[in-house]
């Protein structure tokens, strides 16, 4: 099948990014791995998948792996979104540090020529 | 609180048109003044600079609320006793700031209400819509005050670390009467003028933009 064929190499494409440029195995990256496996086995064995659905109490397979993308995305957001808010505070600090830094070398050594226009 | 002592603070975005003549009038009237450039695309640094005023540069645009934070603490590290906010946009007059600074002789905070004063130049709808946010604003705060998000405040600084912003763009003025509401600090309300010219009104905010300041003001809480 084509499906089969796409999605096993686009599995092996994210192994070879991730594997890119390093040269150890870091936690987290064998825990990518460990996925990537994961989801090879479930593409060339769909009914396999059944069966781990059936012991947790979901019908199919397909619901089973949808029902945890659904989660796993919504965590990944709600990470992001808090990173993301937090990078935007620590920039805030930064600027304002800078802005009132050069103010005050400003007040103490004026610029010789008003050359520094805005951008 | 004597003029010497109190520093007017002045968030700017994109004013170059009027700055300078609101910086001058405020510097003519005897009081440090203050601009936060805050990333302007044009000549407003340049501007407020010719009006007398100390200029500060943020690098890129990070809203008024940050803009304003970095005003008051420049003003506090150069020894200012009380800060007075002005709007940049010419809609405040200078002969109100006595007022501000002779109310923080008793409160810790003076809060400007156009309301408790006089509003030139607004249309009916706009008055419909303030008035709404006032209400918003009361429910929000737990204060019960007659005007909301008026630009024109002072506080002393003492004050000031509990009155910390950390909402960068417009959900600070939420946040302030919130913050006023729960630091225990004493205030009170002044009457001020606000003069809308046609320049104000297209700098101002629109009813839409409330939306995206209820969802600062909710969920970017830090």
């Amino acid at each position: 099948m084509i499906i089969r064929i796409v999605l096993l190499a686009a599995l092996a494409a994210i192994g070879w990014f991730v594997f890119l440029k390093r040269n150890r195995l870091p936690f987290h990256i064998v825990i990518v791995f460990a996925m990537l496996f994961t989801g090879a086995f479930a593409v060339l064995f769909p009914e396999q998948t059944d069966i781990v659905a059936n012991f947790v109490g979901v019908g199919r397979g397909v619901d089973l792996i949808t029902y945890v993308i659904e989660v796993t995305v919504l965590f990944v957001l709600i990470h992001y979104y808090t990173k993301f808010v937090e990078l935007q505070r620590q920039l805030t600090d930064v600027t304002r540090e800078l802005a009132i830094l050069r103010a005050e070398v400003e007040r103490v050594a004026p610029p010789a020529n008003a050359d520094d226009k805005p951008r | 609180m004597d003029r010497h002592g109190t520093w007017v603070v002045i968030a700017a975005y994109n004013e170059a048109a009027v700055i300078e003549q609101v910086v001058a009038s405020v510097v003519q009237a005897g009081w440090h003044v203050v601009v936060v450039d805050d990333g302007s695309g044009d000549t407003t640094r340049d501007r407020a600079r010719a009006g007398g005023a100390t200029v500060l540069r943020h690098s890129i645009n990070l809203g008024q609320g940050a803009a304003l934070q970095t005003g008051v603490d420049y003003a506090i590290r150069r020894g200012a006793r009380a800060i007075v906010t002005f709007d940049a946009d010419g809609q405040h007059v200078p002969e109100d700031i006595p007022t501000i600074v002779d109310a923080l002789a008793d409160h810790d905070i003076a809060l400007g209400s156009r309301f408790l004063g006089t509003v030139e130049g607004a249309t009916q709808r706009r008055m419909v819509l303030l008035r709404a946010a006032v209400m918003m604003s009361n429910r929000l705060a737990g204060l019960k005050l007659t005007d909301a998000h008026c630009g024109m405040r002072g506080f002393r600084a003492t004050a000031a670390p509990r009155l910390r912003i950390t909402q960068d763009r417009m959900a600070h003025a939420s946040e302030l009467l919130k913050k006023v509401q729960s630091s225990g600090l004493t205030y009170t309300e002044v009457p001020i003028t606000v003069r809308y010219t046609e320049h104000s009104k297209r700098k101002g905010q629109t009813g839409f933009q409330a939306i995206r300041i209820l969802f600062d003001y909710f969920f970017r809480a830090s």
